[in-house]
């Protein structure tokens, strides 16, 4: 079967259009607004699902691919100084691959159940609500543009819903939290944007020829960037060819491009030293909106990186493995170790990110295809299970009015069934065989072990660390006596429980059953692994 | 088509009753008994008709398939597999018979039995996997059933902690030994992890793999049994473990996940063989946790904590053995052990159920009692301080043999260790059922039917099991060596050294705890300092919190502050230094998150600007 019909725009858009919809209803109908809300984060659910079915690993990329002519702005023609057009094109782009695929599923599945989650939110909800899906649409869009143009303002459209979700339903310290966010997110974005400038005006250069006409321009078209980045020849003879000399790629510039654009993703990772902003969105933002930041917002940072990163910039990922190796290793350990001392449960679990990110580092680091591989089943093992996390956080604050480990404790008393999904998230968090976080973990150990034996021998650490710091929370809330003000508190409703059951269920699947994500991103890693290949062996 | 076949259905008798238990949760608690003893049952049922077919096969299929490799799961019988299979699946149909009556006040008796039920399954796959990464994979799942079983009472904090610390310092090992599969993954044609496979590549030291990398690899393998297995320096978990129902230290904390140690050993049996060094080092350091465990045990006044220490000791014996080449002396040791240390839990569990009490200065008296109690663990204390004819005579007869064959320093401390076995037996037993009834043994009765059942069972083959292995009868060799010469070496010197070593363990706590004319404790006030220490298992436990968990909160408390004022006080520096140049040039920091939508829309459209404008510049 293939599908006739944009349905990747529509994926995108939907959340968009339950967010008008929603701003026609007036704002006193909480119940209808939730509803409705939910159903617009269902739409996509349903659409990915069906894009789940229809994709074939096996398919060119371009099989979904949906493209219009977007921005055409016509450039000095004595640039060129012959016939033909010169023009700066920006297209609107989208496109599905087998990395792309997977983390759609997540920001579906889990803008769902955050949304199904927002009981717990108290004020403005139509606000809240129509910002929640604008956030939604911008991750999609993230996930699956294929021009910059269109890439950075998806990824802008991110950083605003988030800022006002942060500041206006966070808790005591919000606005601090959402300048902080704005102000890291804001430095990440500049440092995209000026790789981005930079890389439409150098390798995004190409010719054209269609009708007797040369068309010369400058694009934001990613194929054209990463074809004429993969070939420097072929885009050489093409300057050589046009009298427009674009500037010349060098070496250092290409170097320079590729460190700016890891510095820039990985503040959104976040990696060592650049993830404290962070911390003031887990420990401030409302948990559906934490659900997202870390089950989502955070994979565009590794996202970006595999994209524009490593696929854009081979060798110099290759040259920087070590580097890349390196940093994962520190976040990895760094973030254990403070997610042990820390006493504030959500702070444990930003720390808990870091360190999970770390993972996914190292992953990449690998540059083979089980590395690789793991470091995207990463990706999506941590999205879920961190919902599931703050989902939970989110339930024993409303219960508790705390997530201190000190104010906590014996809750698999009073509410047995939020107590052992708790302990089951823990389990998966520390890596623990037929859930989740086994495998991503597995899998880039396994790949990295190939190409950088010390830093996975020394990483093979993180999972007695990673256990330490995740039992210790994890007790310390459900576990010993019952603290005597949470006596009689009630266990999960079925709003908090149903998204609980779907994202555990996940976790379970993906333990069990690993090939349901790595048969999707089998080979798309190919192209990358190729070029490698073809270098080492010319 | 035979039973070895379908050997992949044994696990998923009790993995079937866990998801019923689960699914009915509580209302379901009548029948939990029921459900939860009649997946072991079917288990058990299968698990004999595959070793009495005795075929051995496997079969496996991708479980994560990629261009290059792939990881697969499957299941593989062999005749050390299908005689585990057995041991495994009768002893936890046993314990579930007697958790009936156990548990039967809990009010999570369900919940008991599903994680009972999960343990059974896990350790099931464990036993049949036939690769390094799917043993890998239940060795984490038995881990984490121990956890949840040890903490079953949750509210205490003791199982509390103690679950925790059993978790973590297995996982020490876990690390050495998910280290070992990365290492085999990289180290083995075709990235091929299956024991067959390992079976091949290390066989006589083909030099497929590098000496040394062998040795490495098997240190690590024993890493993560010295864990499981409990033995030193990371036995510390196991004492504390006993925090956990009593039926559960019978059925993981003696019987059977403890023991998956050894049997890891024994399934890659041809790596430690290619590395004389890796086969040492078990053997000494099996040895030295058989004497260190059973010194402690003679200190020790919790019931239960003593049988820990015991478990310690023997499954040293068990290492020994492996250490010293005879892998059927260390499967014989496991399965009489098996029996015998079942039993003895389940009588302790039986009298501390009747006495609630398990400080033995606390008990006494109790034979007059508990009668069939007192016979059923007195014959437990036989077979485990090897009394001929008890099975555990010819097991240890078996290790003692082979352990003189490779070096006599290894048997004389295994010679001692069989001493003090008897000893703190003799003590345990003395003081908990001779003499006359104490305050606490006072209303005690007989447990129920249900509970005297097992141990009965139990009792039989801790007797008599020993008799599958003996000068006269080579059967265990040969099922478990196959074709192979069954190396058999028990001189009748080393039975009678060994059996009269037991009896005179046996004969002087007789004198110390019954006719009293030996005061024990006049030698340990001679020396109070160094008793002290021993009751304390000498004090390894604060060398672990003093070298490492201490100095570990401490790096995560500096790494807490590093964080917060040097990490994040550089980049708010940075940030103050940046918004005041803000505030200089524009009126941007006015609060007002609008403004910033409308900032990154306005730069937005700048560089766009300055893109079409290139040409100023070009």
């Amino acid at each position: 079967m293939t599908i006739d019909w944009p349905i990747l725009s529509l994926i995108v858009f939907s959340p968009l259009l339950g967010a008008a919809l929603l701003l026609a209803l007036p704002k006193q109908r909480a119940r209808m607004l939730r509803w409705m809300a939910i159903f617009a984060t269902l739409v996509p659910l349903a659409l990915s699902l069906v894009l789940y079915v229809d994709y074939d690993p096996s398919r060119p990329d371009d099989a979904y691919e949906e493209r219009v002519e977007w921005i055409r702005i016509p450039l000095e023609k004595s640039a060129i100084g012959i016939g033909g057009t010169f023009e700066l094109q920006f297209d609107y782009a989208l496109s599905l691959d087998g990395l792309s695929l997977p983390l759609v599923l997540l920001t579906t599945v889990t803008a769902s159940m955050a949304a199904i989650a927002s009981t717990s939110i108290r004020k403005r909800w139509k606000a809240y609500y129509i910002w929640l899906l604008i956030l939604e649409c911008g991750m999609l869009g993230v996930f699956l543009a294929r021009d910059l143009l269109l890439f950075f303002i998806y990824f802008e459209m991110t950083m605003i819903p988030m800022i006002f979700l942060i500041g206006i339903w966070g808790q005591m310290e919000r606005e601090r939290a959402a300048t902080r966010f704005l102000l890291y997110n804001g430095l990440g974005s500049a440092l995209m944007l000026i790789a981005f400038v930079i890389l439409i005006m150098t390798a995004g250069f190409s010719i054209e020829q269609a009708s007797g006409v040369l068309h010369y321009m400058y694009s934001g078209s990613y194929e054209t960037i990463v074809s004429n980045l993969a070939d420097p020849q072929a885009y050489a003879n093409l300057s050589a060819a046009s009298s427009v000399n674009p500037l010349y790629m060098s070496d250092g510039m290409r170097t320079s491009l590729f460190v700016i654009l890891l510095l820039a993703f990985g503040i959104k990772l976040p990696v060592f030293p650049l993830h404290t902003w962070m911390l003031d969105v887990h420990r401030e933002a409302p948990a559906p909106v934490v659900m997202l930041h870390s089950g989502i917002l955070l994979k565009m940072g590794a996202y970006g990186m595999i994209r524009f990163g490593l696929f854009a910039f081979p060798e110099e990922a290759q040259r920087f493995q070590a580097v890349l190796a390196v940093f994962g290793l520190i976040s990895l350990l760094y973030g254990a170790v403070i997610a042990f001392r820390h006493k504030e449960l959500r702070l444990v679990l930003a720390y808990s990110s870091l360190s999970h990110m770390g993972i996914v580092l190292l992953g990449l680091a690998s540059l083979n295809e089980i590395g690789m591989q793991g470091a995207v089943f990463q990706l999506v093992s941590h999205g879920l299970i961190s919902a599931l996390m703050f989902l939970l956080l989110g339930c024993i604050y409303e219960r508790a009015g705390t997530t201190s480990i000190d104010e906590l404790g014996g809750l698999a008393k009073a509410a047995p069934f939020l107590s052992g999904a708790l302990l089951l998230g823990g389990l998966a968090s520390l890596g623990l065989p037929g859930l989740s976080g086994f495998v991503g973990e597995l899998l880039a150990l396994l790949g990295l072990f190939d190409s950088n034996q010390t830093v996975a021998s020394i990483a093979v650490l993180g999972i007695i660390l990673t256990a330490v710091y995740v039992l210790r929370a994890v007790m310390a809330t459900t576990f010993g006596p019952l603290q005597p003000k949470l006596e009689g508190i009630r266990d999960a409703r079925f709003v908090e429980a149903l998204p609980t059951a779907v994202l555990l269920a996940f976790v379970l699947l993906l333990g069990i059953y690993p090939s349901f994500v790595t048969d999707m991103i089998k080979y798309s890693f190919d192209g990358l692994l190729n070029h490698l290949n073809t270098r080492v062996g010319g | 088509m035979t039973y070895s076949e379908q050997a992949w259905l044994i696990p998923l008798f009790p993995l079937a009753a866990f998801l019923l238990l689960t699914a009915w949760g509580r209302s379901f608690r009548r029948f939990a008994p029921i459900v939860g003893a009649a997946g072991s049952f079917g288990s058990l049922v299968l698990s004999i008709l595959v070793m009495a077919g005795g075929v051995e096969y496997r079969d496996r299929f991708d479980w994560i398939k990629m261009d290059g490799l792939s990881l697969s799961i499957g299941y593989e019988v062999t005749h050390l597999t299908s005689l585990m299979l057995v041991i495994v699946s009768f002893v936890s149909f046993l314990v579930c018979i007697y958790s009936a009556g156990y548990m039967k006040e809990d009010e999570r008796i369900t919940v008991f039995y599903g994680y009972v039920s999960l343990f059974v399954f896990s350790m099931l796959g464990l036993v049949l996997s036939d690769n390094m990464l799917m043993l890998y994979i239940f060795w984490e799942l038995v881990g984490v059933c121990s956890f949840l079983l040890v903490g079953f009472w949750y509210h205490k904090p003791e199982a509390k902690a103690a679950a925790k610390k059993a978790f973590i310092v297995t996982r020490i090992g876990d690390a050495g030994l998910l280290l070992a599969v990365l290492l085999l993954f990289w180290y083995m044609p075709n990235h091929a992890l299956d024991f067959a496979g390992i079976q091949n590549v290390f066989h006589g030291q083909s030099g497929v793999v590098d000496d040394g990398i062998t040795t490495l690899i098997a240190l690590l393998v024993f890493m993560g049994a010295v864990g499981k297995s409990g033995q030193f320096p990371l036995h510390i978990w196991l004492p504390d473990a006993m925090e956990g129902p009593t039926p559960i230290s019978a059925l993981i904390h003696a019987a059977t996940m403890v023991a998956a140690g050894v049997f890891l050993i024994c399934r890659t049996f041809v790596l430690f063989e290619a590395s004389p060094a890796a086969m040492n080092t078990v053997a000494y350091v099996g040895a030295f946790t058989a004497l260190l465990a059973a010194t402690i045990a003679l200190k020790q006044y919790d019931v239960k904590r003593i049988l820990a220490y015991s478990t310690i000791s023997q499954l040293g014996y068990m290492m020994l053995a492996l250490g010293v080449g005879s892998m059927t002396a260390a499967v014989f040791h496991l399965m009489t052990h098996a029996f015998f240390k079942a039993l003895l839990f389940l009588a302790a569990g039986s009298l501390i159920h009747a006495a609630h009490k398990q400080d033995i200065r606390e008990l006494g008296g109790l034979g007059s009692r508990m009668k069939v109690t007192a016979a059923l663990f007195g014959v437990g204390a036989l077979a485990l301080s090897g009394i001929p004819p008890f099975s555990g005579f010819w097991s240890k007869d078996a290790i003692l043999s082979a352990a003189l064959d490779h070096h006599p320093v290894l048997f004389a401390v295994g010679l001692l260790g069989a001493l003090l076995t008897a000893l703190y037996m003799a003590r345990l037993f003395f003081r908990v059922f001779a003499g006359q009834p104490s305050a606490a043994a006072e209303p005690a009765h007989e447990s129920p039917a249900v509970m005297i059942g097992p141990m009965i069972i139990l009792a039989i083959l801790a007797a008599f099991s020993g008799f599958v292995e003996t000068p006269w009868n080579d059967w265990l060799s040969g099922w478990l060596l196959d074709n192979e010469a069954a190396t058999h070496s028990n001189s009748p010197a080393v039975m009678i050294v060994s059996a009269a070593v037991s009896l005179l363990g046996l004969y002087i706590g007789w004198l110390a705890y019954v006719k009293k004319t030996i005061r024990p404790s006049s030698m340990a006030d001679s020396m109070p300092g160094v008793s002290r220490l021993v009751e304390l298992g000498y004090r390894i436990d604060d060398l672990f919190a003093a070298v490492i968990v201490k100095p570990y909160r401490m790096l995560g408390t500096g790494a807490k502050l590093f964080d917060r004022y040097i990490v994040d006080g550089v980049v708010r520096l940075t940030a103050s230094a940046a918004s005041g140049l803000g505030r200089m040039t524009a009126a941007l920091q006015n609060g007002q998150v609008q403004t910033y939508g409308i900032a990154a829309v306005l730069g937005l459209i700048v560089i766009i600007v300055v893109m079409a404008g290139r040409r100023l510049w070009s």
